[in-house]
């Protein structure tokens, strides 16, 4: 072995006697060549739809299916390496070599099923919307130039929000997570503030007489042993308590419902599309349950109103003493997640009723669990025009 | 005598083209690998800990 180093090394360290000048530069020429062309074809070929689908095939080429940019009218393709490879070379290379630890992961066991990927996923998608954050998603703006996009073509609600955009150079992904991909399962874009309630809400003693907020959608049943379902209490919803049995606590739900059909939504106040429970048919429909007093009729609408009362059971569990926290988390939740695409509307920029349309609007843009959701909802409709004075 | 010559020189010619190919074919592609992998983890060092995920226009 040494001795074949050594005279390799005799060889290479002096001029050669029988091969020309002119061949070794040939030769030397061509095989670079032949290396370069190889590097890059290589280097393509793990660009490519078909190299990501050899290993992605269970986990996101299913979900990326049909999306916008696998199939349109048009048939141009964005696929896999043109959004989450990056286009410059030594970005490019730099991205090849991160994505060794990626394979290592794979075959060392880390993340090997899907199941363990979707775990992952929140952390995984975390690394891809940084990169797509700082570099203010040129990946998607190789195709979707600013300034290529005629505004007078877009839809009216587009063209407010892309203008803004615009002018902000915003990047694409702050409002358009998971345009090709599923957002990671229970994705927290409300920083966990239903659990934060809930903790807070474990401490709660419960007085007969006292009223009572729910953090979240609670389950209601018809008795004390709660094995009845009767429907759903809306998060954010008072409710007072008339009685305890060991876990479980007898409440009584009041508000207004539209007296038509089988009256089953509980609204907090006449007129008022604020809902407060939702109950079944069966418990709706149940005079034992709910008692009802007097009825009035929206002029709005002509639909005649019922003010009622609920007596139903519950569990102990995440109902709060004072609304105060849960308005503070739902205030916090609204501008972070809708200031990320626009300046939010005054909470009483609107009233009770007109909310809901509008907040059901944007929900494609967030990914607010369905708690959060009416919460922050009801949030909107509690400190909407009808509730504050010297608004609209 | 002119044999022995001869085949010595044989031998060099050999030599000469087994480390050509040695060098073109595999020291210096795997050289040219090792220094853009390297290169590429640099890179990816320097964004992990100094310069971030790569910006807009590099």
């Amino acid at each position: 072995m040494k001795s074949f180093l050594t005279k390799t090394w005799r060889t290479l360290s002096r001029p050669s006697i029988h091969i020309s000048l002119g061949v070794l530069t040939l030769g030397g020429f061509l095989a670079g060549i032949i290396f370069w062309g190889g590097f890059n074809t290589a280097l393509e070929a793990t660009n490519t739809e078909e190299f990501c689908v050899g290993c992605h095939a269970e986990n996101i080429a299913p979900e990326y299916e049909g999306t916008i940019h696998d199939q349109n009218r048009s048939g141009v393709r964005a696929t896999c390496p043109d959004c989450h490879v990056p286009h410059d070379w030594t970005s490019k290379v730099a991205r090849k070599i991160q994505a060794s630890k990626e394979v290592f992961a794979h075959f060392a066991g880390f993340i090997d099923t899907p199941e363990k990927f979707e775990d992952r996923r929140i952390v995984l998608a975390q690394h891809e919307w940084d990169r797509f954050s700082s570099n203010k998603s040129l990946e998607c703006r190789n195709c979707h130039d600013y300034d290529g996009m005629d505004f007078t073509k877009m839809s009216p609600t587009a063209r407010i929000q892309m203008k803004q955009a615009k002018e902000r150079d915003q990047s694409c992904l702050d409002c358009h997570k998971g345009i090709a991909h599923h957002l990671p399962e229970n994705m927290d874009s409300t920083g966990g503030m239903i659990s934060q309630l809930e903790q807070l809400a474990s401490n709660t003693k419960f007085t007969n007489g006292e009223e009572y907020v729910s953090v979240r959608h609670l389950p209601l049943y018809q008795e004390k042993s709660l094995s009845t379902e009767a429907g759903l209490l809306n998060p954010a919803s008072s409710v007072k308590v008339i009685d305890q049995s060991g876990d479980a606590i007898q409440i009584e739900v009041s508000g207004w419902r539209k007296d038509k059909g089988f009256g089953r939504v509980i609204q907090e106040d006449f007129g008022m599309n604020i809902a407060v429970a939702s109950l079944l048919k069966e418990s709706a429909t149940n005079d034992q349950i709910v008692e009802k007093f007097e009825r009035k009729e929206d002029d709005l609408t002509g639909l005649p109103w019922q003010r009622v009362t609920a007596k139903l059971w519950m569990k102990k569990e995440a109902l709060l003493d004072d609304v105060q926290p849960i308005w503070e988390q739902a205030k916090q939740s609204y501008q972070t997640n809708c200031s990320v695409c626009h300046t939010q509307p005054d909470e009483a920029h609107f009233d009770a009723n007109t909310w809901p349309g509008m907040f059901n609007g944007m929900m494609a843009f967030v990914n607010f669990d369905t708690d959060s959701k009416s919460l922050v909802l009801k949030y909107l409709q509690k400190h909407s025009s009808d509730f504050s004075d010297g608004n609209h | 005598m002119n044999n022995g010559i001869s085949t010595a020189s044989q031998d060099k010619q050999k030599l000469e083209w087994r480390t050509f190919f040695l060098i073109t074919v595999v020291l210096f592609p795997v050289l040219s690998v090792m220094t853009v992998g390297g290169y590429g983890f640099f890179v990816w060092m320097m964004q992990i800990f100094f310069l971030g995920p790569p910006g807009h226009g590099g």
